[in-house]
């Protein structure tokens, strides 16, 4: 187990490289670049902030630098656009604010997903079922950009019960809204799947022979049939926790939260090359761990996987 | 806590802020207006800013902040007009090249120090230094100051700046032209003072909130990056016992629906509106949906370069689709914001600028429509050889619409077929730069309150000129009217030429269109180009 997962990090080293050469290719190959404005500045101006920040270099040589000052200094580089910021900064500021609603969305997601699922299989084709089925349904047809205009809407401005938008400390009034913005569409996915897995499950053969033996349908649930309904359902949260950091960009947008969401799209689209790269490698450095603990909670929940 | 307490408290506390209000003599000194206890302002930023350091931010957010927590030697009072800042006035010598500032006495950092001619030395040669290599560097060439180019450049050492300190009160600055709206540009933020210690000591990270140190009516007290930033009275400011307003929050929020419905639910006191809401918005809120000229166009540029369509080499086919555009649909029902339209380049508001009597204007659409179908067949092009371009704007649903609207009015009056092509920002400005179009989408606001802002637009060696369109004669009254005492007479005749050979389509001058609360009092919109200070701000009793 330990050499497994020793291996699947190392592993994971010259896949972190691969992503930020490609990355950074793609980023160089984009038309324009960072200091492109409406305003062209004038080429003697454009050379001394080009010069500034190393972009005369030639490409191999930037990337060369950038990856000697991640490895030697931990440096992720300046911001082009934010002066008085570099990457350290604006990573620091936005990723704990992007993991605390990601986590609670998260967390909601799959307790309530969960239950409703579980509920729904227990009592198949009853009113539960129906209402489980129909309120999995339509949370996952209301995205989060869906969502986030109509909670606004009706908490803050027909309601006034929660404001509209900020973080202040991630304080709860704040952290409503997009939690359930974010939750919402996994929540419907996660009821579904745990739903059709668990009365795959029910109707298998180790749990009529568990029914045969007269245990009670409580003790089948849960001592028997929970486990291999989730291993389905495992699979999907993994990358579900990497969506939910990730994908936050809206939430950053409607609610101003403040999260790396928005410096992300942001970064894209200004050209702030090093903020783009080091929000890739964050996330990359992410979705490597997140499947590394999937696949190690696989094990736990199925005895047939070994590693 | 539901919505009908909240209402009653918020009754009970305006009825208690009217009360104290009284008690309190809080009254505006001027006009005797009763202000609100509490004395803070709050506005929606459609994104982050850059910076606020002076000599660094480009952008107009990052401006607004910095011209409340710094003050340069001019400032601009609410019509726009020039008044004193921390230099009670200048002289110039009579070749008007030598400008000499006088600083006041009482003019102070926030951490009590004197605020110095050095101070502006120090923050000018900070400008063009190639180690700070700021993006608006430019903006020190474009005041013509010595030797700013070959300093930039890296020729010069910074020292040789034209901009000395005479004493700690005085302060002389060499031009290598006459510059007649030269003091106009020291309100610019690119001209304000710096802390040397305190930059020196912090580097890069000088403006945070904790380590700054600025000479403004305001410090800068709290920035959440992406979130909210705040600003708070300075008590070290030499007019500090005339500022009213105490408090000034910027929140950052991305969609200007959210910010409406923020707006709405009493979070912001002022708002951008939304293409097209404002005639609902000015119907159920017609104290509060506000809107003003602005100093800004909007128009289409041609590619007249070796690079563009040969059918817009003839005049007759720009003219015909400038012609045919049909400006108050464009106005009155897509942009619905009280936009002037626009028959000239440079917006009506331009300070010293008469609309010229171009044709177009004194015509009606129909007869337009008209004339536009002689000159396009005149031109060759009818239903048998219909003209077809593509013409780009960046994506934008506000831009969309009016590009649909453009190119549906071309192809019934004029049977011309439009391809319609949007581009993502950064890629649309590098084919626009490199003259990769036939027809694209520009925008410009003012530098400065001068017509020339605009019309160097069109000068044919100017950075900005994307359509590359080169007229000897039009490059000849530009360069006349830098120094000359009267330039409106040469900037009319640029406007007739332009009118005459169409090389853009102006479409409509810009106006400010904001949802503004009641209570807030003297925005200034009669300041085209929308500089305001919060310190004339204030917060009227509800």
């Amino acid at each position: 187990m330990l050499a497994y997962c020793i291996r699947r990090l190392l592993i994971a080293i010259p896949t972190i490289l691969l992503l930020i050469v490609a990355c950074f290719f793609l980023m160089h190959f984009a038309p324009g670049g960072p200091f492109t404005s409406e305003r062209p500045l004038p080429p003697a101006v454009l050379a001394n902030i080009e010069a500034r920040y190393g972009l005369d270099q030639p490409l191999w040589k930037q990337l060369w630098d950038y990856l000697y000052n991640i490895v030697v200094h931990f440096d992720f580089g300046p911001s082009f656009k934010f002066k008085d910021r570099d990457v350290n900064d604006i990573i620091a500021q936005g990723f704990p604010i992007s993991l605390t609603y990601g986590s609670l969305s998260f967390l909601v997601a799959t307790a309530v997903g969960v239950s409703l699922g579980i509920a729904a299989a227990i009592r198949h084709n009853s009113w539960i079922d129906y209402f489980a089925v129909g309120l999995g349904i339509a949370a996952q047809a209301l995205p989060n950009f869906i969502m986030g205009p109509i909670l606004i809407l009706t908490f803050t401005l027909w309601l006034g019960w929660l404001p509209g938008g900020g973080w202040n400390g991630g304080q709860w009034q704040y952290l409503i809204m997009p939690v359930i913005a974010l939750a919402t569409s996994y929540m419907g996915s996660i009821a579904r799947i745990t739903r059709s897995s668990m009365l795959e499950v029910l109707n298998s053969n180790f749990i009529r022979t568990a029914r045969a033996k007269g245990l009670p349908t409580r003790t089948v649930i849960w001592r028997h049939a929970l486990k291999p309904t989730l291993l389905p359902v495992v699979s999907y949260l993994g990358p579900v926790f990497v969506y939910v950091l990730t994908g936050s960009v809206f939430v950053d947008i409607y609610f101003s939260t403040g999260g790396l969401g928005q410096a992300y799209v942001g970064s894209a689209l200004s050209r702030d090359y090093a903020v783009l790269l080091g929000v890739t490698i964050l996330y990359g450095a992410l979705t490597v761990i997140v499947n590394l603990l999937t696949d190690l909670a696989y094990a736990w929940f199925d005895p047939k996987i070994r590693y | 806590m539901n919505k009908y307490i909240r209402t009653s408290l918020a009754g009970l506390m305006t009825s208690t802020m009217i009360t104290s209000a009284a008690f309190a003599a809080g009254t505006h000194p001027d006009t005797g207006e009763a202000l609100a206890d509490d004395q803070t302002f709050i506005y929606r930023l459609l994104d982050e800013h850059s910076s606020v350091d002076p000599q660094v931010v480009e952008d107009t957010y990052g401006a607004e902040i910095a011209r409340d927590l710094f003050e340069g030697l001019m400032n601009q009072d609410e019509e726009g007009n020039l008044i004193p800042g921390v230099a009670t006035g200048f002289t110039t010598n009579d070749t008007k090249d030598v400008y000499t500032f006088t600083l006041r006495d009482e003019a102070k950092w926030s951490n009590g120090e004197p605020v110095t001619a050095g101070d502006f030395v120090y923050a000018w040669k900070r400008a063009v230094d190639p180690a700070l290599s700021s993006p608006y560097a430019w903006f020190m060439e474009l005041m013509s100051i010595e030797n700013a180019s070959e300093i930039i450049a890296g020729d010069k050492p910074i020292d040789d700046l034209g901009v000395k300190a005479i004493d700690d009160k005085t302060l002389e600055v060499t031009l290598t032209a006459p510059l007649p709206y030269f003091a106009q540009m020291t309100t610019h933020s690119t001209t304000f003072p710096a802390p040397q210690k305190v930059i020196e000591e912090f580097g890069d990270a000088w403006t945070k909130p904790e380590n700054i140190v600025s000479n403004g009516a305001y410090i800068w007290t709290e920035h959440l990056p992406q979130e909210r930033s705040v600003r708070e009275r300075n008590e070290m400011y030499w007019d500090n016992e005339n500022t009213i307003l105490d408090k000034v929050v910027a929140l950052v929020i991305n969609d200007e629906n959210v910010a409406l419905t923020r707006y709405l639910a009493g979070e912001l006191d002022r708002t951008e509106v939304p293409a097209g809401q404002f005639p609902r918005l000015k119907q159920e809120h017609p104290d509060e949906a506000i809107s003003f000229p602005r100093l800004c166009n909007y128009y289409y540029t041609f590619n007249v370069s070796d690079s563009g369509p040969e059918e817009f080499k003839d005049p007759k086919v720009r003219q015909a689709l400038s012609l045919a555009v049909d400006r108050d649909i464009i106005t009155q029902k897509v942009k619905a914001g009280g936009e002037p339209p626009a028959y000239t380049f440079v917006p009506e508001a331009t300070a010293g600028f008469t609309v010229p009597a171009v044709e177009m204007a004194s015509m009606d659409q129909a007869e337009r429509d008209e004339l536009a179908k002689e000159l396009l067949a005149e031109a060759g092009y009818g239903p048998d050889n219909p003209l077809s371009f593509e013409m780009v704007y960046n994506t934008d649903e506000a831009h969309k619409k009016v590009a649909v609207a453009l190119s549906q009015m071309w192809k019934q009056k004029l049977g011309v077929q439009v391809e319609l092509a949007n581009m993502e920002w950064k890629v649309f400005l590098e084919e626009r730069g490199n003259q990769n179009f036939d027809l694209a989408r520009g925008a410009w606001c003012g530098d400065y309150n001068e017509a020339s802002t605009f019309l160097d637009l069109l000068q044919s060696d100017s950075g900005y000129n994307d359509g590359k369109y080169n007229n000897a004669r039009v490059d000849e009254l530009l360069a006349e009217a830098k120094t000359s005492d009267d330039p409106a007479p040469l900037y009319t005749e640029v406007e007739r030429i332009i009118a005459q050979e169409t090389p853009v389509i102006p479409i409509y001058h810009y106006a400010g269109v904001y949802m503004m609360d009641s209570d807030v009092g003297n925005w200034p919109v009669n300041n085209v180009e929308q500089n305001w200070y919060s310190r004339n701000l204030y917060k009227l009793a509800e």
